[in-house]
């Protein structure tokens, strides 16, 4: 997740902004003059490669994002046929500026023994640590999470690729003595480029929510013991939304669906007392699962399986009606169950409208007549499933979308290690008339 | 599945069904529409649709006609053990529906 990634990467690059005299600090396991050298060299070598990582995923996420930047404040060109965010906007220089970077620099990417094996130097690991986070964010803001980007989460991770970039300039310069140290390309150039950039973004409305976007690690059911009470109950809806990747049956989803009725309606005045807004939220939720189910009695359909889905949905069901009704569910809990929630909502509203779309979910017919113009000895009974319409099954459709949140998503808010960089960024170190004197 | 057999399925979803839907809470409404899935389960879900429109709104008079429908499908080849099992489930959700 970018979130995870991007936090590690500025939170390790603000602790190497805060650090001075890198010279003594490379060299303070030798202290014999030669050996501290060749040290400080070495350091230098690794340093320069996990720059180059970082410089690598600068370089990607910026033109992964360019498509999606369009000035705040340059006017659009005269002539039609040219597009906003054509060379000379602030993005583009960057893109450009951080392009001449990396290709110019001789040192390579870190491999991966570099990225993973630790280092005894405080700065290095810093620098190591900053290069890994910047390897897995490829992860997040490339390829395919790049092509789902929206426009003003571009705007946010280009901000984040400024202020990393004035970083690695601000850094760039403060380790010229190092021997062998190999500057950046063009840094001035560099620099105002991300200022200009950080700036721009910044009269836009940047969507911090891409922290929430990229890859994730695939979840999988609770390998833990079967849990007690109101955990137990948490435990089986985590499993549910596990199993409910694989399609059920229109049999099934019925189920799946009463499930969700009977928790939502049982969990609803156990929150009363500590949210009382999400034990309203909840008994919506109820009556929005029993106007789904009131429309599925109609429905049918064999295709699919769903059965573990089923079983943890009775689980559930099961775990909660031991529970006692006066139990309080804690804050935290609610907000997990909240969390659950959201994902079998949304879920739920995907599988009917796949089942709809392929054909799985059938509408049944109401009686059954006989087909007597079939040209057969015995009559058969007229079919008594047929294909879904959305135009005709409205009150299914509006059940469906009366399950997925109507309120536009609450702004995510920046994260801590965004004002933690930009704040090492512009800091001084003491200075020695500051301290106190004897 | 005979024409006889799906018009009494029929019936017997629909008078459930509007029991469901005239039931005093949704608990109430719950346990009726676990004996309509019952009784789809039992179809193998092939149970043609239910029509509600019209039916009495008498609880009484429809608990009276789900049970006489869903007496009726022993007619037709099924189990009677699940029959019985699908009228306790009946009478159990009727008992909190306070009829």
């Amino acid at each position: 997740m970018y979130g995870e990634t991007g936090d590690l990467m500025r939170t390790e690059l603000a602790a190497l902004l805060r650090q001075h005299r890198i010279l003594h600090r490379l060299g303070e396991h030798s202290p014999a003059a030669a050996d501290a050298v060749a040290d400080r060299e070495a350091a230098g070598i690794a340093m320069q490669q996990y720059r180059q990582t970082i410089l690598s995923w600068c370089a990607e996420a910026v033109m992964a994002a360019k498509p999606l930047i369009f000035s705040a404040t340059l006017p659009a060109p005269a002539n039609p046929f040219k597009t906003a965010n054509e060379p000379g906007t602030a993005v583009g220089e960057l893109a450009r500026a951080l392009r001449l970077a990396r290709d110019a620099s001789t040192s390579r990417r870190a491999t991966t023994a570099l990225l993973t094996i630790p280092s005894p130097n405080e700065v290095v690991e810093h620098w190591r640590q900053a290069a890994r986070a910047a390897a897995l964010a490829e992860h997040d803001t490339n390829g395919a999470a790049g092509a789902r980007l929206t426009s003003p989460q571009a705007q946010a991770l280009v901000g984040d690729v400024a202020a990393v970039t004035q970083a690695l300039v601000v850094l760039d310069q403060r380790y010229l003595n190092i021997p062998g140290w190999e500057r950046l390309a063009e840094p001035g150039r560099l620099g105002w480029a991300a200022l200009a950039t950080a700036l721009d973004v910044s009269l836009g409305q940047p969507d911090y929510s891409i922290d929430n976007t990229g890859w994730r690690p695939r979840t999988h059911e609770l390998r833990i013991s079967p849990q007690k009470g109101i955990l137990g109950v948490l435990q089986a809806e985590h499993d549910l939304l596990v199993w409910l990747k694989s399609f059920p049956t229109a049999m099934n989803l019925r189920l799946i669906v009463d499930s969700q009725q009977r928790l939502s309606r049982r969990l609803a005045p156990m929150v009363e007392r500590t949210d009382a807004c999400r034990a309203e939220t909840w008994r919506a939720r109820a009556a929005s699962y029993a106007l789904l189910k009131q429309q599925l009695r109609n429905v049918g359909g064999r295709i699919g399986n769903g059965g573990p889905a089923v079983a943890e949905a009775s689980k559930a069901v099961s775990r909660l009606r031991a529970v006692p009704a006066d139990t309080i569910v804690e804050p935290r809990v609610a907000a997990g169950f909240q969390t659950l929630f959201d994902g079998i909502d949304q879920r739920v509203a995907e599988i009917v409208d796949t089942g709809i779309d392929r054909g799985a979910y059938l509408q049944r017919v109401q009686v059954p007549r006989l087909v007597t113009a079939a040209g057969q000895m015995v009559s058969p009974v007229r079919e008594r499933f047929m294909p879904l319409d959305r135009s005709v099954n409205t009150e299914l459709v509006d059940a469906v979308r009366g399950l997925l949140p109507r309120d536009p998503a609450e702004p995510v808010a920046p994260g801590l290690s965004r004002s933690v960089l930009h704040s090492a960024l512009i800091h001084r170190p003491a200075a020695a008339a500051d301290s106190p004197q004897i | 599945m005979d024409l006889e057999h799906a018009l009494r399925l029929a019936q017997a979803r629909s008078f459930v069904a509007a029991l469901a839907d005239a039931a005093v809470d949704d608990d109430v409404s719950a346990a009726f529409e676990s004996v309509l899935v019952e009784l789809d389960w039992l179809h193998g879900d092939e149970s043609p649709g239910l029509d509600t429109d019209g039916l009495s709104e008498d609880r009484n008079v429809l608990y009276l006609a789900a049970t006489a429908a869903i007496e009726a499908l022993a007619l037709f080849g099924l189990d009677a053990l699940d029959l019985e099992l699908i009228l306790v489930r009946l009478e159990a959700a009727r008992a909190l529906d306070r009829l």
